[in-house]
């Protein structure tokens, strides 16, 4: 039952208001230890030096998508664990299904209730103490 | 913490510059020009866009953006052709996407049929290139969550038993004897063998501190180890290897992304360690869960291919801070600071160079052994201050491309509505100036170009017939020059008619049926108020929109322009700007007992002529001869009504001054005061536009003064009947503020 205080969580948007608004909703629910990256390239950076508990990213950026970004960390020896929920907007059926094929574990529709972004975090990691 | 609202901020400061992307790469695309990655970066900006909506609930820019974006997904995965009719549509669907925009961030409710004639052509262009696929999904009834989906959430292990540490954990590890160590009997290599013998270790030995074979003392370490562990065993167990030694060297022992587990147990760092060949495992900076630096080291890039992705400079970025969690997105250099708060920063380093003036003149004032030194200390405040003001002024600039970008489509539309082809060349968009600047610089800009395609380029067909190619060009540059941004429009088209311009001119009186004028007068004739020599009034030119309004723009900004034109082989128009409107060189005068400010951009020279060089015509306050040619003068004093007009004698100074187009004329006062950095305040808010005078500041004795406006005080001159146009200089080229030679050092 891993304590939400101790998560430690990166957020992958290009869009700054989207990172924002994600990292409200995490703290919201508990979370503390945030990281933001603008693209899939900056989050691998990141992950290579930071240790990770969960990774919510989106699809579309520049530099290195969120599909880059997803095969190279679960091409990682270290990060082939780590939880992916992918951020996605509505209507974007065929992307989700290539995520979970890539090896997402969950995705997110924007924008997002605190409750639900619990509930998905949960699906992946178990209760949220 | 960031509210909702100042979540919106950021949203519609998104949107701009999503907007600005679509706008540029949309032309690209249509001339083929674009690269595959344009069109992904216009997707994404729609899709941008599109997200944001959907967190603030705008719901019909959502609805708009999503097909918008999905017209975009067709084409950038190949199953629609980028024609110039679809790109057209998509120009248009920018402009809606963009009322929405505004719409949505004013609150204003939007009318229910709004864009529908756009959204039909979106949709319109979906269907009719489906070939029996479709290209369009369900775009209206997006499902809120994507039910009958199958996504079965993947559980991660490892989350539940608390610690599992099972596995082998990768330590970066870092070993410096110091110059001591072996003489307290303990023998480095040892230690590297206990290291090796709890698992795989990889070292690369670091030489630089190792001196030549004549000085080396075998008695003391010069050698370094770092690289990585691989090991089951716990980090008590690598501790332990060190025991001995841990006083005697530099010892960094860090783990590389650990396995997600609750335990936190992440060491300490020292000091970071300087660039060093590393290893070809991956291998990462030291991390602490109470200091993260998020500090990386530069490395090469190792050898195996999944640790490539991972390893190359993971960004130095800044220092720790002071909120455990946040550690700064690797690689970010710039960042969003509100307008607002940078205004008010110029603000106060211009209060504080007037403050300094005043200081200044108290010091002045003091018995000369506390003076000097003071004044020394003094003139070291004067420096920092003016290192800050460039510093601050500097995060004001804004590259001009912020105005230059929205060319290129202003081209391509008046193009098409004449009928003519033309091309846009752009140089020099980089170049960097005050955001006051950059503001004022659209509305001529249009115009000017407006004109050149209007007037100056012609069509296709006469152009064959002149010999030139069927498109014209236009080139739009800019660059530094001294203490002004000079921005040059060229056009390769058929220049100013002068006989049509001088004969419109005579038609409207506006020059004397006799007067003999070369072809560069003719040609400044344009800039005189009223004057049009379109025959009917085309839509593209507008209506009284003349050359003297874009004038009146840039001298608003003390800025200067000029033409020359070519017949028949183009027409190049100059305009040459301050780099700011804040802070400027002043040189403070005194009139009467007024005292004024003069730009220093303005002067071109100072000096206090014998009267012997005083010609007095009737009726005009005189001339001077400067160097062989004559130069009218103006009496200050009479000009701002300060004091009845007096014969200039020899006490007084004159300062030369362009009057435009290569004109000098020369302005008498009674004495120059000096010369100081004056911050510009603006009268306008209290006292609306007053001619001649461009604002007002504080001096270092605490008094206001006013700034001159010269260029409208020699219009106002002139139309007093100061004759003008007497005294040429070389080629009419005008002269940027040169050093006062007789007076008045700087």
């Amino acid at each position: 039952m891993p304590a939400a205080a101790t998560l430690k969580v990166l957020v992958v948007d290009d869009q700054t208001s989207v990172r924002q608004m994600t990292r409200m909703t995490l703290e919201q629910i508990g979370i503390r230890h945030i990281h933001e990256a603008e693209n899939g390239k900056l989050a691998m950076d990141t992950a290579s030096v930071q240790p990770l508990d969960l990774v919510i990213s989106d699809f579309n950026m520049p530099e290195m998508d969120g599909l880059a970004f997803l095969r190279a960390l679960r091409g990682h020896p270290a990060a082939r664990k780590v939880p992916f929920i992918l951020l996605t907007g509505r209507g974007d059926r065929e992307l989700v299904v290539k995520a979970a094929q890539a090896g997402a574990n969950n995705y997110l529709i924007k924008p997002f209730t605190p409750d639900i972004l619990r509930q998905k975090i949960e699906q992946v990691m178990g209760k949220l103490s | 913490m960031a509210s909702l609202d100042q979540l919106k901020l950021t949203f519609f400061d998104e949107c701009s510059e999503a907007l600005q992307q679509i706008e540029l790469g949309l032309p690209e695309i249509a001339d083929g020009a674009g690269a595959e990655d344009t069109i992904n970066a216009v997707f994404r900006s729609v899709h941008s866009v599109k997200g944001g909506a959907g967190i603030f609930g705008f719901e019909d820019l959502v609805k708009f953006a999503h097909v918008f974006e999905t017209v975009l997904d067709a084409m950038r995965s190949g199953k629609l052709a980028t024609t110039h009719e679809i790109v057209d549509t998509l120009l248009q669907a920018n402009d809606v996407l963009s009322d929405l925009i505004a719409m949505s961030r004013s609150g204003e409710a939007v009318a229910p049929d709004f864009g529908a004639e756009c959204r039909a052509a979106l949709e319109q262009i979906l269907r009719k290139n489906s070939d029996g696929e479709e290209l369009g999904d369900d775009t209206d009834a997006a499902p809120a969550d994507f039910d009958g989906l199958d996504f079965i959430p993947v559980r991660v292990e490892g989350f539940e038993s608390p610690d599992s540490q099972g596995g082998e954990q990768e330590y970066r590890i870092v070993f410096r004897p110091k110059p001591d160590m072996l003489k307290k009997a303990n023998e480095p290599l040892y230690i590297l063998r206990e290291l090796r013998k709890l698992g795989s270790l990889d070292l690369i030995v670091e030489t630089d501190r190792l001196p030549g074979l004549a000085e080396i003392n075998a008695g003391e370490s010069y050698l370094g180890w770092t690289g990585t562990l691989r090991t089951a065993a716990t980090r008590q167990q690598i501790d332990d290897v060190f025991e001995f030694v841990a006083g005697d060297c530099d010892l960094e022992i860090s783990t590389v992304f650990a396995e997600p587990t609750a335990e936190t147990g992440l060491p300490v760092s020292s000091d970071p360690a300087p660039a060093a060949a590393e290893s070809a495992a991956a291998a990462a900076a030291s991390v602490s869960a109470a200091e993260p630096l998020g500090a990386a080291l530069p490395r090469e890039r190792p050898a195996s291919p999944p640790a490539d992705k991972v390893a190359g400079s993971a960004g130095e970025t800044a220092a720790p801070q002071g909120a455990p969690s946040k550690a700064p997105a690797a690689g970010a250099t710039t960042t969003r600071v509100e307008l607002e708060k940078i205004d008010r920063v110029v603000n106060m380093v211009g209060e504080l160079v007037i403050a300094q003036a005043m200081l200044g003149q108290v010091v002045h004032t003091l018995p000369e052994d506390v003076s000097g030194r003071l004044m020394q200390v003094l003139d070291e405040v004067v420096h920092h201050t003016r290192e800050l003001k460039d510093s601050v002024m500097s995060m004001r600039a804004q590259q001009v491309n912020a105005v230059f970008q929205r060319m290129p489509r202003l081209v391509r539309e008046l193009a098409g509505k004449t009928a003519k082809k033309v091309r846009l060349e752009i140089a020099g968009e980089t170049t960097e100036v005050d955001r006051s600047i950059i503001e004022r610089l659209g509305d001529p800009l249009t115009h000017i170009i407006r004109n050149s395609i209007d007037h100056g380029i012609e069509p296709p067909r006469d152009r064959t017939a002149a010999g030139k190619p069927e498109e014209g060009t236009i080139r739009l540059s800019a660059e530094h020059r001294g203490s002004r941004i000079v921005i040059e429009i060229r056009d390769d088209g058929a220049g100013i008619n002068s006989e049509r311009v001088l004969q419109k001119a005579r038609e409207r009186g506006l020059v004397n049926t006799e007067a003999v004028l070369n072809e560069d007068e003719i040609n400044n004739l344009i800039f005189l108020p009223g004057f049009s020599t379109a025959e009917k009034i085309s839509d593209i030119s507008g209506r009284g929109v003349g050359m003297d309004v874009v004038r009146r723009n840039i001298q608003d900004v003390g800025g200067r322009i000029s033409l020359k034109s070519d017949r028949g082989r183009g027409m190049t128009i100059q305009l040459a700007l301050p780099l700011t409107l804040a802070v400027m060189d002043g040189m403070v005068i005194r009139v009467g007992q007024e005292t004024y400010v003069m730009p220093m951009s303005a002067i071109v020279e100072c000096l206090r002529p014998p009267t012997s060089d005083i010609h007095n015509l009737i009726g005009t306050p005189g001339m001077l001869r400067l160097r062989g040619n004559l130069v009218p003068l103006v009496q200050l004093a009479e000009l701002l009504d300060i004091g009845p007009m007096q014969a200039v004698s020899d006490e007084r100074v004159v300062i030369i001054s362009d009057a435009g187009e290569g004109t000098r004329f020369g302005i008498v006062v009674d004495e120059l005061l000096g010369h100081q950095q004056v911050v510009v305040k603006s009268i306008e808010e209290s006292y609306g536009s007053v001619p001649g005078i461009a604002g007002a500041t504080i001096l270092g004795n605490g008094r206001v003064a006013f700034i001159l406006d010269i260029e409208k005080l020699s219009d106002i001159a002139s139309s007093q009947n100061v004759p003008v146009g007497v005294a040429r200089f070389g080629n009419g080229a005008t002269k940027s503020a040169a050093a006062p030679t007789a007076i008045g050092a700087m």
